[in-house]
């Protein structure tokens, strides 16, 4: 349940936070049912870090589930396709507000014909593909980091020199749940997407971090042993399941500022990454589903199985709960998840959870007060940095300041503003601070 | 190819995550703040008797007063209340009851107490973007320092009754001065136990002397560790300023003698000290937040603190704040902290 448990003397200094996550375990249990897709699908030609590609089809264009309809056109590598997420006729184009860019964007509004789900791509025999060929297909796939960065997942796997594969399975966010029904439901296919990342960047040095306790996945685990991938069980903190916070856990090497893990021989790709990967190369897969956790007071937790461009409404009315009866609604976690104005919003690659709020569950960051300089902010930071003071020194527009207390070191996990006692959000000013600082450096 | 708006209806409210909050907040901080020192009060009554509980009380009263003479002000005015609960201004109360010592008389309690919430909280924070000056320590430094200006010219018995003057004979570095001086804290006899204290005792358990609120130096200390662990306050001031203060009395006592726990037990112990470093220097307002300047920030508070006890400046370890107050600006430019990814050169660790 959605209570705000007083927790002041739980948090810890230097790095996290001992999470009150019993609405995961609420969510936990739920396993996955599969959300049919609604009337009229909305494709965000966009759905990652990285440039939109170019559309390959025009209004009244029939498209088939898994079709390629947005290909990288000479966009470099961080380009990513996009595939239809059912049968269909493309209605045409729209602009619409993106959920994560909070920009209007380029979406192709597909009307769904039928259920059917059929690959597009001929299966791949990892034995026989060379690496090469098992890139192009994970590009051509369009799969991207599903923890919620949307990362290209062949420029990852497309790295040399690295030792280490981590494969995070923290899944951090208090109230989502997905991750780990991924491990109870799906084993086989994970260990097959670990080994195939791990064939891929030809690396044996594989570590599965994760929450979850011994014997809450027990045939997963077996599986892992059996493959010789090492278990690290991390510590249950809040935001270390962050890429760069779970490198310093797992290897005790911090990634230096500025840099990505690469940068010190290793690679963290998401568990549902994994997943997608491992269909992608044995199945043709392309990514246009993914599990995810709807996470309401009056319904608790529900594992769904999703297409992309799946609207917000539809999903409401698949868990029986109607749009009105909301006032909020987060996309992503309660922690991190940005709020969408309107229900029309689609589900994205990285859409990992939806929390949604009746008016009871008033904003908790409403009744502002003036901030009395506790440090409770800095003190849970764990990156440790200064919240509170790169907050005054962007009201000031201080950039030199700024510069000095390091704020793009940031890594959004909210924390800050989730423990301040006089119930600051802090995020906005950490949000514009950073867009400062970058906008100066050009 | 067509393109059609997008059509939001805006049915929902927006906002930056995150959507959850720890639930603890500044008015819940405060009131165990004050329920906490409420034990400290409780034990400072059953040593000094019935005459603290009166500076207690009074200094509520007046904060309560000012406080809500200022709410109603402020409400028929229209302006946003500066405190939406009692609890800030009773925590207020509560430290100017129990920095006062127990000779004073109760007017000058009741004058601290109008300063503290009037001049330094309400005022303070209203002409100033935050609260640069311990309220209470200002307050109570203020009106000393007038009281002892008063005391040079004037015969006055309010102003001797605060400044001592034959704290100005003491000879605290010597240890025959020093221990001819504790003579004030021993041979109480406390109740129950019929037993007479030394004053190594008096100082850590029974003390009639002094500030009100470090009647008990023991109580003070576990509430003080109880109440720094479960509100997260700022303990690296209260451990580098007693850390110090216990270094500095041991190292006098070792060099120039004195029995070094009993010097401990005077430089640490007294309310003055000990009450201090929890409660009034970790004020959040007026103290640093880099971790690393509160370190300096505790430090350079013992030693003025020591230095000014030692030539007897009564009210000499609020003096002492008072500057480390007007010092944190300049700490809070010192982040030392290096953050995630600047402590190790190529990742190495
Ligand atoms: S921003 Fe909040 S948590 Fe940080 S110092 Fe101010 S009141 Fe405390
Ligand atoms: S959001 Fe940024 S500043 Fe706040 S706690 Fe997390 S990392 Fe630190």
């Amino acid at each position: 349940m959605l209570e705000e448990k007083e927790h002041v003397h739980h948090f810890k200094e230097n790095g996290g936070f001992e999470v009150d996550i019993r609405m995961k375990l609420e969510s936990i249990d739920d396993p996955f049912t599969e959300v049919p897709p609604s009337d009229e699908m909305t494709v965000f030609l966009n759905q990652h870090i990285g440039p939109e590609g170019d559309p390959l089809v025009k209004k009244g264009d029939e498209v088939e589930y898994g079709e390629k309809i947005v290909d990288f056109g000479g966009k470099g590598k961080m380009c990513v396709p996009v595939h239809s997420p059912v049968n269909g006729e493309v209605k045409g184009y729209a602009s619409v507000r993106h959920p994560l860019s909070g920009g209007k964007e380029r979406a192709i509004i597909i009307e769904t014909e039928d259920e059917e789900k059929e690959p597009c791509y001929e299966p791949l025999d990892p034995k026989e593909a060379s690496r090469k060929e098992l890139l192009e297909r994970v590009k051509e796939a369009g799969i991207v980091g599903l923890g919620g960065a949307a990362f290209p997942t062949h420029v990852k796997l497309g790295e040399e020199n690295i030792s280490h594969l981590i494969i995070n399975a923290k899944e951090s966010d208090p109230n989502l749940a997905s991750d780990v029904r991924l491990m109870m439901e799906k084993p086989q296919w994970l260990i097959e997407g670990i080994k195939l990342m791990g064939h891929i960047l030809d690396v044996e040095d594989i570590t599965f971090a994760t929450r979850t306790e011994e014997g809450e996945t027990p045939e997963f685990e077996e599986l892992l042993r059996d493959n010789d991938v090492r278990i690290k069980r991390v510590r249950p903190n809040y935001s270390v399941g962050s890429e760069r916070l779970l490198v310093k856990e797992v290897l005790g090497k911090e990634v230096p500022s500025g840099e990505f893990p690469p940068q010190i021989g290793t690679i963290v790709h998401n568990v549902a990454t994994a997943y997608a990967t491992a269909k992608a190369i044995k199945e043709g897969e392309s990514l246009v589903s993914r599990g995810m956790t709807f996470y309401s007071k009056k319904t608790g937790g529900k594992n769904l199985w999703t297409r992309m461009g799946t609207s917000i409404e539809h999903i409401l009315e698949y868990v029986g709960v109607s749009q009105v009866e909301f006032e909020r609604i987060a996309l992503g976690s309660i922690m991190m998840g940005p709020t969408i104005p309107d229900p029309s919003y689609p589900v994205l690659k990285a859409t990992s959870g939806l929390t949604v709020f009746t008016p009871e569950e008033s904003d908790p960051y409403e009744e502002e007060k003036p901030c009395i300089r506790c440090g409770y902010c800095n003190t849970v930071c764990p990156v440790d940095i200064y919240p509170q003071m790169i907050m005054k020194a962007e009201e000031k527009n201080d950039i030199k300041r700024l510069q000095s207390l390091n704020v793009l070191d940031c890594i959004n996990c909210a924390l800050c503003s989730y423990v301040c006692p006089s119930n600051i959000r802090l995020t906005p000013y950490l949000e514009r601070a950073q867009n400062k600082i970058r906008k100066k450096k050009g | 190819m067509s393109e059609k708006e997008d059509e939001t209806s805006g049915l929902y409210k927006v906002g930056d995550p995150p959507h959850i909050h720890i639930g603890f907040d500044k008015n819940q901080l405060m009131l165990k703040t004050f329920l906490l020192m409420s034990i400290i009060a409780y034990a400072s009554v059953m040593v000094m008797g019935i005459q603290a509980l009166f500076h207690i009380l009074i200094a509520l009263g007046t904060v309560l007063i000012v406080h809500g003479t200022m709410d109603s002000y402020q409400k028929w005015r229209g302006i946003k209340p500066t405190y939406d609960s009692p609890a800030s201004p009773l925590v207020a109360g509560m430290i100017v009851g129990l920095c006062m010592p127990i000779a004073a008389p109760y007017l000058v309690t009741a004058v601290v107490a109008f300063l503290t919430m009037f001049v330094f909280k309400y005022m303070q924070g209203k002409y100033f973007d935050h609260k640069y000056l311990n309220p209470a320590a200002t307050s109570k430094s203020v009106l000393f320092l007038a009281l002892a200006g008063v005391f040079r010219f004037v015969d006055s018995e309010i102003a001797a009754r605060v400044y001592h003057p034959h704290h100005q004979e003491l000879d605290l570095l010597s240890a025959e001065g020093f221990e001819g001086a504790m003579w004030i804290f021993r041979g109480e006899t406390v109740p129950l136990l019929g037993a007479e204290v030394s004053a190594t005792q008096g100082l850590f358990f029974w003390q009639t002397h002094g500030w009100i609120g470090g009647a008990s130096g023991v109580v003070v200390l576990i509430v003080g560790i109880v109440a720094a662990y479960w509100l997260r306050y700022k303990w690296r001031i209260i451990l580098s300023t007693l850390g110090t203060m216990t270094i500095l009395a041991v190292g006098t006592g070792l060099y120039l003698g004195g029995d070094p726990l009993l010097r401990v037990a005077f430089h640490v112990f007294t309310g003055s000290v000990i009450f201090m470093a929890f409660f009034m220097a970790t004020e959040p307002q007026s103290t640093p937040m880099p971790e690393n300047s509160q370190y300096i920030f505790g430090i350079s508070l013992a030693i003025l603190t020591f230095v000014l006890q030692i030539y007897n400046v009564v009210g000499g370890s609020l003096y002492a704040l008072v500057i480390m107050n007007m010092a944190t600006p300049l700490l809070d430019m010192i982040v030392i902290k290096s953050p995630y990814g600047h402590r190790e050169s190529k990742g190495g660790g």
